[in-house]
């Protein structure tokens, strides 16, 4: 016989919302309940870690599971909940791939099919691969091969459109594999996710390549231009593309535009050897010879930079960008998109831009007080010092956010 | 290898000989004067030359170029004549050779603008234009078409060392405030004297706008007219105390002594900004202390009118080509001068008169082919059949138009071919998106053989004509040519011109690519001295300098050079270059300072040693007459200046406002929770279909507050089709809900304690139990079906879906839909 005894009333609150909802019972339907008062034992903490981390509600068996390690009386720790609750395929197939899916598109849809961008995160995720890669591994997440799937194409995304019709697990289902095996690029030319084919499509296609600059610092810098707008920096490296008197007005360079463009071009001149085919289909790799994107409406400024090769140089280590806290133990210059991925992916605004990232994705906010900052920068401190770890820092989060 | 040729007081010897310079010619390096055909001077006015034949070529050419333009009476010609008898009598009409040689003492041919000839026009000495400018610029033209012939190369650049002057300590505006303007000169002077034509609102509206009653605007205006360091020398205080410029109080003298107070009172509230004494830097310069870079190697030889827009004020823009009649066009509406040569019409136009535009009919015909040229810069991308230069009559008639539309050029023109408005118009490609807010020089070509065509910024950018050549008999000379809009003010073209020139040949692709490269705009060299640093006398670092626009300067081409070529510096590190102004490091812009370059003379080219491709753009700030330059070094030879960085950025967080502790799941977590709690496969055919259709209309984000009706909707469809199949679904429901039969009529199947078998399974599986954050058991469970002894609940689900007659499975999919649907799912 189950136990009922534990069920508790809601009170007056909540006995007038059940009431307004009777109307809805004249077409079957019980609407949402947007107020819950109510104090949180293990067992509504354990709940709502699956909640969160899982997208779906515990069984009953893993309810009582994760409720006795939430209960600091009975064996287990909280944390050991979240793993528990991480274990629900769900964690991969929803809350993970909608975590990634607003990254592979200039939109920032969530409503994008499955690709290799977003396969690739959460198979890292999955198997521990130190996040901080995420901008610079010779790595892609494909499906395994016992699922007769169309192969891995650098001309198309059926494998994963399938992969996502036929609703396979990516829990169990996901094989990690060398990009430079499937895609045709260098291994030394593949930096993580920036160089998949869909990050590619949307971000190295027409323009001038420095969309996949800006979205790569938006997603994960989680900061915009505007947010690192220093006109302090030598303009010497922004491309004559980029108008000196835009209109007959050479303030709105000296104002505005100066400050995104002379730290974004030398650092978007890595991707110098990029562009996406839109006949093809597929990333384009030109070693040694620069796209002609990077030469687009050289006219207007002829006294501008004119893109020799890929090498980028990290301006933001002087000024007010150090704020980003870049890491000492790199030289800040390089060529090609995998050491800017390096670079990018050992900052400390790409580890704490993930952690933030978690924590809006688990606790449904931004961190907004003085003690959610503290746990940001604990969090923070862990997931650098510990290996880059993203399932460790879902599961902090959720315990955090678990409610008390 | 730098050309060094002695000539007269300045030395003229080839780099590499032997012999301390001071001096140094450049020759053809951006400056010089190449042109060698004749300008087209068909409409001058017919003289009534008889008397002996021109001796020479070059006395030919000097009556073809000169004489013919200068003899009138109402020219040179009115007193240095032989009637007259005004020496030097170079527009003598009794004999040609006698003027000839007397033109020679005021016509320097290596370098027509500085002959005494355009000087003395050039100051106002019976110039025949309301600008003497203009008339020197139109001297200069004919000399050079004079010079074209005899001198039969290019005009050389003399690179003359500058006095050496420390960067002195200044007033900058960027110490000063608007507040102070407003209160001393504004307030004060400028709206009560200034007013009557200085604002964009009076009815005699005169630009620049320093009396507008929007102080910033007229801050703006007034900047360049007033000199922080000396306001005695403003341009304010100048054109009443020298130019009697409507003065007040009937007395020129105190109107501006009375200027001059207020500019100095409000000098006074400016605090000099000192140099840094720390830093290691060149000498100071100001653009006027630079030697000429610009102003010849256009190809001019087939020019017919040219506008180079120097006058900076007044409401006429200057043909100064040189060719009569000259088409002076006169700017109305909203316009603004631009610095550093040309006009920006905002909303007017510069329309020259039916009588002056003649010129271009009639020449134009006479060769059947044209050429329309121009500098312009496009205020924006977003402006559609906006005239640009315009032949024409109105909207539906003309003889040739260049127009933008969004980010095409077009190019209409009236042949036997096309109709009297020119259509169809030949445009630029429009992926191509070659129109852009930038300076652009634009060309457009006709001739009967290749049709029409359009290059953009040297380079052919439109595809064959697709309309055959045609003859031009039906061009009108009643029409008027115009700039920046339509004659009938029905186009307006917003943007800046820089230069526009008509030629009546086509431009050859070279020709084209040679005027492109000229560029437009007033350049100058710089010498910055730095031999006190290096110790290598007459060492500098060379720019091309030019006011780049009303705000800021374009310095380019950076050299390191030794005008002395005795001097063979080798090795001389030099790190980090940046631009001062006014005593001080300019605060953005500063392109080189990342330069490391060694000197050496080794690399010397024609400018000495190039350091740098890229160019520099500053911002302005008081003005070209007053700003003053120098550079600085991070290291240069032995002297180094220790830079500081600019401290990290440090955000200092704030409290956001309380958040929402719960959500609503999201699309995809809906769908997998109701899979999940129903036990259905979400690959079942009906339920995917069902959500693929519905997933774009359910919850995206999680916040309660972004919650709608129109979500609530879709969950509840999503919920019916789960509860569909899984009571559809015989071994599913018979596993879900163990013991209910429903087979059974309505009545039996919910009679009494039935109801629970559908009940319990429901509530249980979808809000769990034991979950204090859930609705209480036993309200969900009489909401739904409980009924109890006393009848309390008679108005629960079952009771009245079984009143309106329902089937059994229709009400166990209603009630199934009514969890599955309900924030006991929904909320997270």
């Amino acid at each position: 016989m189950k136990d009922r005894t534990r069920k508790g009333s809601l009170g007056a609150g909540h006995r007038t919302f059940v009431a307004g909802l009777t109307q809805l019972f004249a077409v079957g339907i019980l609407s949402a309940a947007l107020a819950l008062p109510a104090t949180a034992g293990p067992r509504e903490q354990a709940k709502r870690i699956h909640d969160r981390l899982a997208g779906v509600p515990p069984s009953a068996s893993v309810l009582d599971t994760m409720e006795a390690e939430v209960d600091p009386f009975r064996a287990g720790t909280a944390l050991d909940a979240a793993f528990t609750a991480m274990e629900n395929p769900n964690f991969y197939n929803v809350t993970l791939k909608n975590f990634a899916a607003p990254w592979t598109n200039r939109e920032r849809s969530v409503f994008v099919p499955l690709n290799d961008y977003i396969a690739t995160v959460v198979g890292m995720i999955r198997d521990d691969v130190p996040f901080n890669t995420l901008l610079s591994a010779d790595l892609v997440y494909v499906g395994n091969g016992s699922l007769g799937l169309p192969p891995y194409s650098s001309s198309n995304n059926n494998h994963y459109a399938e992969m996502e019709q036929r609703q396979i697990d990516m829990m169990s289902e996901l094989s990690p594999t060398a990009q430079s095996a499937v895609s045709g690029l260098p291994s030394n030319a593949t930096a993580g996710v920036m160089t998949t084919r869909a990050a590619a499509e949307a971000f190295f296609v027409a323009g001038t390549n420095r969309a996949m600059f800006r979205f790569t610092l938006l997603n994960h810098m989680c900061n915009d231009l505007e947010q690192v707008h220093d006109v302090n920096l030598p303009p010497d490296r922004i491309r004559q593309d980029v108008a000196r008197s835009p209109g007959g007005d050479s303030r709105l360079f000296l104002n505005n535009c100066i400050g995104c463009h002379n730290g974004m071009d030398p650092l978007a001149q890595a991707f110098a050897y990029y562009n996406f085919n839109v006949d093809t289909g597929s990333i384009e790799y030109t070693p040694g010879q620069v796209q002609p994107k990077y030469f687009n409406n050289e006219d207007n400024f002829p006294f501008g930079f004119r893109t020799p090769d890929d090498r980028w140089d990290n301006y933001w280590r002087a000024g007010q960008n150090q704020f980003l806290g870049w890491d000492n133990s790199l030289p800040g210059s390089g060529s090609g998109a995998k050491s800017l991925g390096d670079e990018l992916g050992n900052s400390a605004a790409f580890a704490s831009c993930q952690v933030r990232k978690v924590f809006q994705a688990v606790c449904l906010r931004p961190p907004q007080d003085a003690a959610d900052r503290t746990q940001v920068d604990q969090m923070v401190m862990s997931f650098t010092s510990s290996g880059y770890l993203m399932k460790q820092v879902f599961a902090e989060t959720a315990v955090y956010c678990m409610g008390d | 290898m730098t050309d060094l040729i002695e000539s007269g007081r300045k030395g003229v010897i080839r780099a590499g000989l032997a012999g301390a310079l001071c001096i140094a010619l450049l020759g053809g390096c951006g400056g010089g004067a190449q042109t060698t055909d004749n300008p087209v001077t068909g409409v001058t006015p017919p003289s009534s030359y008889s008397g002996p034949p021109p001796a020479t070529d070059d006395v030919q050419s000097f009556k073809l170029n000169v004489w013919d333009n200068i003899q009138a009476s109402n020219r040179c010609g009115g007193c240095h004549n032989d009637s007259t008898s005004q020496t030097p009598m170079f527009a003598r009409h009794d004999d040609i050779n006698l003027a000839y040689e007397a033109a020679n003492t005021v016509a320097n041919l290596s370098q027509p603008s500085d002959s005494r000839l355009v000087s003395k026009v050039g100051t106002g000495h019976n110039c025949w234009l309301s600008d003497s400018q203009a008339c020197a610029d139109i001297m200069t033209t004919w000399i050079e078409g004079w010079a074209g012939d005899a001198a039969g190369g290019g005009r050389q650049i003399v690179l003359e060392p500058p006095v050496a002057s420390a960067p002195g300590s200044s007033k900058s505006y960027a110490n000063a405030t608007e507040a102070n303007f407003a209160a001393l000169v504004h307030g004060p002077l400028l709206t009560t004297y200034c007013a009557g034509c200085h604002t964009s609102q009076s009815p005699n509206s005169q630009q620049p706008y320093f009396a507008e009653d929007d102080v910033s605007v007229a801050y703006d205006a007034a900047k360049p007219r007033m000199a922080l360091d000396s306001p005695v020398d403003s341009r304010f205080v100048v054109r009443l105390g020298s130019e009697f410029h409507n003065c007040w109080d009937d007395s020129c003298s105190a109107s501006a002594a009375e200027m001059q107070a207020a500019i100095q009172a409000f000098a006074d509230t400016v605090p000099l900004t000192e140099i840094n004494p720390l830093l290691v830097n060149s000498n100071a310069l100001r653009i006027v202390d630079g030697v000429v870079a610009s102003g010849g190697n256009r190809y001019e030889g087939a020019q017919i009118a040219l506008w180079e827009f120097k006058t900076g004020q007044g409401a006429t823009a200057f043909d100064t080509s040189g060719v009569e009649p000259a088409i002076n066009l006169t700017l109305s509406g909203n316009y603004e001068w631009f610095g550093g040569w040309g006009v920006t019409i905002n909303d007017g136009k510069a329309q020259g008169t039916t009588s002056a535009s003649k010129k271009l009919h009639d020449l134009i015909r006479g060769t059947g082919e044209y050429t329309i040229e121009a500098w312009v810069v496009p205020a924006n991308v977003s402006q559609e059949m906006a005239r640009i230069v315009s032949y024409s009559a109105g909207d539906d008639a003309r003889n040739f138009t260049l127009q933008q539309t969004l980010y095409d050029y077009n190019f209409l023109h009236r042949s036997t071919e096309t109709s009297l408005n020119g259509d169809p118009a030949l445009s630029t490609p429009s992926a191509a998106e070659v129109l852009q807010a930038a300076l652009q020089h634009v060309v457009a070509t006709y001739s009967p053989v290749d049709g029409r065509r359009i290059y953009v910024n040297g380079e052919l950018v439109t595809q064959a004509d697709p309309v055959a050549g045609g003859s031009l008999v039906d061009w009108q000379d009643t029409f008027a040519f115009v700039l920046g809009n339509e004659v009938s003010s029905s186009g307006l073209w917003q943007g800046t011109f820089r230069l526009v020139a008509m030629h009546n040949r086509v431009l050859t692709p070279e020709q084209i690519l040679q005027n492109f490269d000229v560029g437009v705009g007033e350049k100058f060299y710089l010498l910055f001295g730095i031999e006190d640093i290096i110790n290598v006398p007459t060492a500098y670092i060379l720019f091309e300098v030019a006011q780049f626009d009303s705000y800021g300067y374009l310095f380019t081409q950076p050299h390191f050079i030794t005008l002395d070529s005795t001097q063979q510096p080798d090795g001389i590190p030099l790190q980090g270059l940046r631009i001062g102004i006014n005593g001080a490091e300019a605060p953005v812009g500063q392109s080189y300072a990342n330069m490391d370059q060694t000197l050496s003379y080794s690399q010397f080219g024609e400018l000495g040693q190039p350091l740098a491709e890229i160019g520099a753009v500053v911002p302005l700030e008081k003005g070209p007459q007053d700003d003053e330059f120098f550079l600085t070094f991070d290291l240069l030879g032995q002297q180094t200046y220790a830079r500081t960085d600019n401290p990290p950025l440090v955000i200092t967080p704030t409290d956001l406002p309380p958040a929402s502790r719960f959500g609503v799941r999201t699309f995809d977590e809906i769908n997998a929770t109701m899979a999940a709690v129903t036990t259905v496969d979400p690959a079942q055919t009906d339920v995917d279909l069902t959500y693929q259709s519905l997933r774009q209309s359910l919850p995206t984000i999680e916040s309660p507050e972004a919650f709608l009706a129109s979500h609530q909707v879709a969950i509840a469809q999503l919920a019916i089709e789960y509860c569909n199949v899984l009571i559809e679904d015989p071994a599913m429901a018979a596993a879900y809900f163990p013991g209910f039969d429903f087979n059974q009529a309505a009545a039996a199947a919910f009679a009494g304690a039935n109801r629970d078998l559908i009940l319990e399974p429901l509530i249980d599986r979808m809000m769990g139990f034991g979950i204090q954050t859930q609705p209480d058991y036993a309200d969900v469970r009489n909401e739904l079906g409980y009924v109890t002894s006393d009848g309390t609940r008679p108005d629960n689900l079952i009771d009245r879906l079984l009143s309106s007659g329902a089937a059994t499975r229709s009400i166990s999919k209603g009630v199934c839909a009514a969890v599955l649907g309900s924030a006991v799912t929904l909320v997270q």
